[in-house]
């Protein structure tokens, strides 16, 4: 398994870690996921040494996208979407491991870095009451963690002795593509020693990526295709089954 | 074996869109209609995004028109003329189609808008359908008569008298009649908003209001009908796909084949059995998709609130 020439390979520098220069050090199994259309979801596995005392962090965000959540309204039966409001670069992707046994630490301590759920910034471009704002910040963020976007709780960090640790990052099958990152810190009294921080490309990549990147990139060539190929279709059946077939 | 679509975005199994694009193509070619009434409900029930459906369906409809286009131009049945000044109109009204589609998408209510025209229509078109059906077998069976025997264009004299008013008129050689131009741009004006919204052919609409409004003779109806309607499809098609990206052209390709050979074999049973009973059937076949895009519509959703990501 890849894991497992992965481990080997970091065991080996870590060998060689002097742990009197850098406080912290891991890397990841892979720096790239590729999105086909079999693409079942995917684990990438961090490893990471730690020499000093203090908590470790892990956090992982996806890339930042717009989105809009809209809330159904009842008129007469008839359910459509009622008030809509948009969100803009808001993470796609978030996921949170730490040894803080209590998640309210990491919140109470790192609500700069955006670290924990409810320290995440949202930018709304419309004007809302705080309670507005709230309820539909709570709403997006569940209906993220409803697609496994989000996680829903902070995970803990396995460790294999004092010094080494492991996480295992899951990925969901309907992710979302671009540069997510992975970032690693190590926190004592409040204070940040050290922090790592390393990319992951996903990437789509197979004949339906082929054509949905022509599709928005060449749309007119794209619209012109697909009437040839009705036309085509349609004048081909006409001639094949007046030819041959004939009743 | 499942198939991702890339722009409807999700994974469908290929024979199940084989086989409703077979189904759609037989039953079209059964009844003499395009077909885009049962494809865009068929592709929504599957899973497709309300927008990718109609546009996608607008896609085969296309395919369907040509095919039976070629059959009518060799008979001769088809005015050109009339059909230039229709395209004219639907070309105009399809983008204009095109345009609201795309509004009511940023304003998160395409969806709506599409079951709710469905619904009204379907109900509407299966109710009378299957009125006819019942009056038609009642006649045969008991010998009554329900007088729908006299001339149906009585119930159009004033609207023929108004249209008679309008200016620029020119005679129609083919079709033997002189009228506005301005009649079968503002008819095909109309449909073809419809043609845009609801990923359908029109013909439904168009061919009676060829024969009550522009008093065509009913041999080139079916002809200019569908030389009109590869026109403002092929129109509806390209700026889909330009300016809301919604045609799939992986789920149009398997569906325009499938259906092309559907439509054949269903135009060759359609002599063999009994027209009204075939006529029932798709009207109760018509009603059933409208009940259950009403129950879309009315169905308590599970989460109230909902999510969509942005490109």
């Amino acid at each position: 398994m890849k894991f497992r020439l992965f481990l080997i390979i970091f065991l080996f520098i870590i060998h060689h870690f002097d742990a009197r220069a850098v406080p912290l050090i891991s890397g990841i199994s892979s720096n790239e996921i590729n999105v086909d259309t079999e693409f079942k979801g995917a684990q990438i596995l961090l490893f990471g040494a730690k020499s000093d005392a203090g908590n470790i962090v892990i956090s992982v965000r996806g890339p930042r996208k717009n989105f809009i959540v809209s809330k159904k309204e009842n008129l007469l039966g008839v359910w459509y979407n009622g008030e809509r409001v948009r969100f803009k670069n808001s993470y796609s992707f978030y996921s949170l491991f730490s040894t803080f046994n209590n998640g309210r630490m990491i919140e109470d301590n790192l609500n700069d870095f955006e670290l924990g759920k409810n320290n995440i910034k949202f930018e709304i471009s419309q004007n809302l009451s705080p309670s507005k704002m709230n309820e539909f910040r709570i709403q997006l963020v569940d209906l993220l963690e409803n697609k496994q976007y989000f996680a829903s709780n902070t995970k803990p960090i396995d460790f294999l002795d004092e010094t080494l640790f492991k996480v295992m990052i899951d990925f969901p099958k309907n992710i979302l593509l671009g540069t997510y990152v992975v970032e690693i810190y190590l926190i004592n009294n409040g204070s940040i020693l050290s922090y790592q921080s390393i990319p992951i490309y996903v990437n789509q990549v197979g004949l339906s990526a082929k054509i949905s990147d022509f599709a928005s990139n060449q749309s007119v060539i794209y619209g012109l295709l697909a009437v040839f190929i009705a036309i085509f279709v349609g004048v081909l059946t006409n001639y094949f089954f007046v030819k041959f077939i004939k009743k | 074996m499942q198939i991702y679509l890339p722009i409807a975005e999700i994974p469908v199994n290929i024979f199940l869109v084989l086989a409703l694009g077979l189904i759609t193509g037989f039953l079209a070619g059964m009844f003499g209609i395009g077909g885009g009434f049962l494809a865009t409900p068929f592709l929504i029930f599957i899973g497709v995004p309300s927008a990718v459906s109609v546009s996608t369906s607008t896609n085969q409809i296309i395919s369907a028109s040509v095919s039976g286009l070629l059959a009518h131009f060799k008979k001769g049945n088809v005015d050109i003329k009339m059909g230039l000044f229709l395209v004219l109109g639907g070309i105009i009204g399809s983008s204009i189609g095109v345009s609201i589609f795309k509004i009511l998408q940023n304003a998160g209510q395409i969806d709506l808008v599409i079951a709710l025209t469905y619904v009204l229509f379907l109900g509407a078109i299966s109710l009378t359908m299957l009125s006819d059906s019942f009056k038609n077998f009642i006649d045969k069976k008991f010998g009554m008569d329900w007088q729908h025997h006299h001339d149906d264009r009585v119930k159009f004299q004033w609207l023929l008298r108004k249209i008679d008013k309008l200016p620029l008129k020119t005679y129609f050689n083919k079709s033997e009649v002189y009228i506005s131009i301005f009649v079968p741009i503002i008819i095909s004006f109309g449909i073809g908003i419809l043609v845009s919204l609801m990923g359908i052919g029109g013909g439904f609409l168009m061919i009676p209001a060829m024969i009550y409004i522009l008093q065509m003779p009913s041999h080139l109806v079916v002809g200019t009908s569908l030389f009109q309607i590869v026109f403002i499809a092929s129109n509806a098609t390209f700026l889909q796909a330009i300016a809301g990206n919604n045609v799939d052209i992986v789920l149009g390709a398997l569906m325009i084949f499938s259906s092309a050979i559907g439509a054949q074999f269903g135009s060759r049973i359609a002599y063999k059995v009994d027209a009204n009973a075939t006529r029932a059937f798709l009207a109760v076949l018509l009603l059933l998709i409208c009940f259950k895009m009403m129950f879309q519509l009315f169905a308590e959703p599970s989460n109230i609130y909902s999510l969509e990501i942005l490109k």
